[in-house]
């Protein structure tokens, strides 16, 4: 489906990140986010990174994982309501090319950051552990699992 | 490697990113080697495509050449019952006290015009003014150029009346209840509803997708049954409780049964099980109460104890439309959820302006109400006496079912003999009708009536003539 286009789909959320230029607009986000961490003063390279990583983590998860029901149309009567943005894209399915290429992206951010932080311990446990918030509700197991109740309703 | 982030320098060049990539800590290569093969893994793994529905050409005029437009109107054969009854049944004139239907002129019985406001000279007269100052139509939802300083005026005038800080107008009796129903709940929430409720109310249920409970009809105990049940639900559940929303939704005068909900039992369990109540007065409108209000006045209970009450603007008040008062915030709530209110014209100009002097009229003389008990009392007392039926509802409810007190297993036979005594009546210049339901879509089909609707206008000697031509109708139709 494309953005704009006229679809019988109630719920855009399962098919809009297949939208044409859906992912080069986000990592355009994503870089053009760096860049403005990088341009405060007083940064450094290795916290930039850093914080690029976090913040993109963090948003990611708040975007994919928290958020439930379709935000914008309500044309679907509360179909999606129980599900988070994650679950409803491509309809469920897993390892759809959409769901492989929003998994590799936080990867290849955490492997950036590591470079660029030259290794070091503490950047690596801070970026590590976002990288998990990230990556573990992602897993086709966690489908439709709310772990301890958390945001069930 | 053992460095803090404060010791870091502000930048590097790229021979030192490198060099420290070459001194890369063993737990750090581990995680990324595992990440590697993670993107591996996907890159190289089957992608499962989402379904794409792509119609060849061929496929799509396949698809075209199969389609058959259903009819717009079904084919019905020429001997239906309704459609006989259409072209038997011609009414001439307004439906007011009397009726000319089957060209005589008969007591009118069938038409739910309580205070006799059909063809009142005053309200045609205002109804007329109306319609050279503003024209016929509205020619737009309320939102959209379609607000008349007359739809104003008649949601002030109805909110005084009702002790209520607000009130809103639907152009449509029926949407009323089936629009403001859905506006509060939604999926997810749980509904409380009388098994004797009108269809219009059954209507706004399936609208709402809510989870619907029904108890019976005006039975309390089922009620806390059911209450104490979700009581239960909720504790189990308390996370999933506080998001749902509980109503009670209930009749004030029941069009199928002609009984009074009981109120104050309802208002308590609300109080109890923290539950909203919404009831539906457009039965008891004009008709319940010393000055009209309703069920709320009949038992001398605060409007502010009830969440929202709807009524329909097409029995007591005989104009078309409907509304709902209740507290301002409630009420604003339907303004831009209201489906009936937001998506449908509004209600004619002259309509609201009929409405406003029906209840100029109401309010000058209590008199009416009064009058119409006393009718209703007297009608009651003498149905009674007829042998074969018995009568269903309150003494003093202005609807009345006359039922069969023997009836047989085929709804179809009973109703066809209830079609005859009501035939018989109209001969005898009394007319009544057959209440008709839509046998299929009813929740709970209520058993075949004739349903008799009194007016106040009728004089003593009027009633005894209805009573004798039914009791007669009744005795020939029995001897058959």
């Amino acid at each position: 489906m494309n953005v704009g286009v006229a679809h019988s789909d109630t719920n855009p959320t399962h098919s809009y990140l297949n939208s044409k230029g859906i992912w080069l607009t986000y990592l355009l986000i994503i870089f053009i986010g760096h860049l403005l961490v990088l341009s405060i003063p007083y940064f450094s390279v290795a916290l930039a990174w850093t914080l690029t990583n976090v913040l993109h983590d963090l948003a990611m998860f708040v975007m994919l994982h928290v958020t439930k029901g379709t935000p914008w149309v309500t044309s679907d009567q509360g179909d999606a309501r129980t599900q988070t943005q994650w679950e409803q894209i491509d309809y469920g399915q897993q390892f759809t090319a959409t769901k492989k290429f929003l998994t590799c992206v936080p990867v290849a951010l955490f492997m950036l950051a590591s470079f660029y932080t030259k290794y070091d311990s503490y950047h690596f446990i801070i970026n590590i552990s976002f990288l998990c918030l990230s990556l573990i509700p992602k897993m086709p197991q966690l489908h439709g699992v709310r772990l301890f109740g958390i945001n069930k309703y | 490697m053992s460095s803090t982030m404060a010791i870091l320098p502000a930048t590097w060049d790229m021979y030192d990113l490198v060099q420290s990539f070459l001194r890369t800590p063993t737990y750090h290569l581990v995680v990324e080697v595992c990440l590697v093969l993670l993107i591996i893994k996907l890159i190289f793994s089957k992608s499962y495509k989402p379904e794409k529905m792509v119609l060849s050409e061929k496929e799509k005029e396949e698809l075209i050449a199969e389609w058959t437009p259903e009819p717009l109107v079904p084919d019905i054969p020429e001997d239906h019952p309704v459609i006989q009854l259409m072209e038997k049944n011609i009414v001439t004139g307004p439906p007011g006290k009397y009726i000319n239907i089957r060209q005589k002129s008969c007591i009118n019985m069938a038409t739910m015009n309580f205070l006799g406001m059909v063809a009142n000279k005053t309200i045609e007269d205002e109804a007329v003014r109306c319609i050279k100052k503003y024209g016929v139509g509205s020619c737009g939802p309320r939102g959209f150029y379609g607000t008349m300083d007359v739809h104003l005026d008649l949601e002030s005038k109805l909110a005084t009346f009702m002790d209520c800080e607000e009130a809103i107008i639907y152009s449509y009796g029926f949407a009323t209840i089936s629009s403001a129903i859905p506006a509060y709940s939604k999926r997810g929430d749980v509904i409380f509803c009388d098994e004797g409720v009108s269809f219009a109310i059954q209507k706004g249920l399936v609208a709402s997708r809510s989870e619907i409970q029904f108890f019976k009809h005006n039975d309390m105990e089922d009620l806390e049954r059911l209450l104490q049940e979700q009581a239960v639900k909720d504790k189990k559940n308390p996370k999933k409780a506080k998001v749902t929303r509980r109503f009670i939704v209930v009749e004030g005068l029941y069009l199928n049964y002609g009984d009074i909900c009981p109120l104050p039992k309802i208002v308590e369990l609300k109080w109890k099980y923290k539950v909203r109540i919404f009831l539906e007065e457009s039965f008891s409108f004009g008709v319940l109460g010393e000055a009209g209000k309703g069920v709320t006045e009949y038992f001398g209970i605060e409007v502010d104890q009830i969440d929202l009450i709807t009524a329909s603007l097409e029995n007591a008040i005989s104009s078309i439309g409907g509304f709902c008062v209740g507290k301002k915030y409630v009420i604003d709530h339907q303004r831009l959820s209201g489906l009936g209110y937001c998506f449908s014209a509004s209600q004619p100009p002259l309509l609201a302006a009929a409405a406003a002097q029906a209840l100029m009229l109401m309010q000058e003389d209590p008199g009416m109400m009064i009058k119409l008990r006393e009718n209703c009392l007297k009608l009651h007392e003498g149905l009674t006496s007829i042998n074969g039926i018995k009568v269903v509802g309150l003494p003093h409810s202005p609807v009345k079912h006359l039922r069969l007190v023997e009836p047989s297993d085929d709804r179809d036979l009973d109703n066809q003999t209830l079609q005859l005594v009501a035939d018989r009546a109209i001969e005898n210049k009394v007319a009544c009708t057959v209440a008709r339901y839509l046998e299929k879509e009813e929740k709970f089909l209520p058993p075949p009536s004739i349903r008799i609707a009194v007016n106040c206008q009728l004089e003593s000697t009027e009633l005894d003539t209805v009573i004798s031509v039914l009791a007669k109708s009744f005795n020939e139709v029995f001897a058959l």
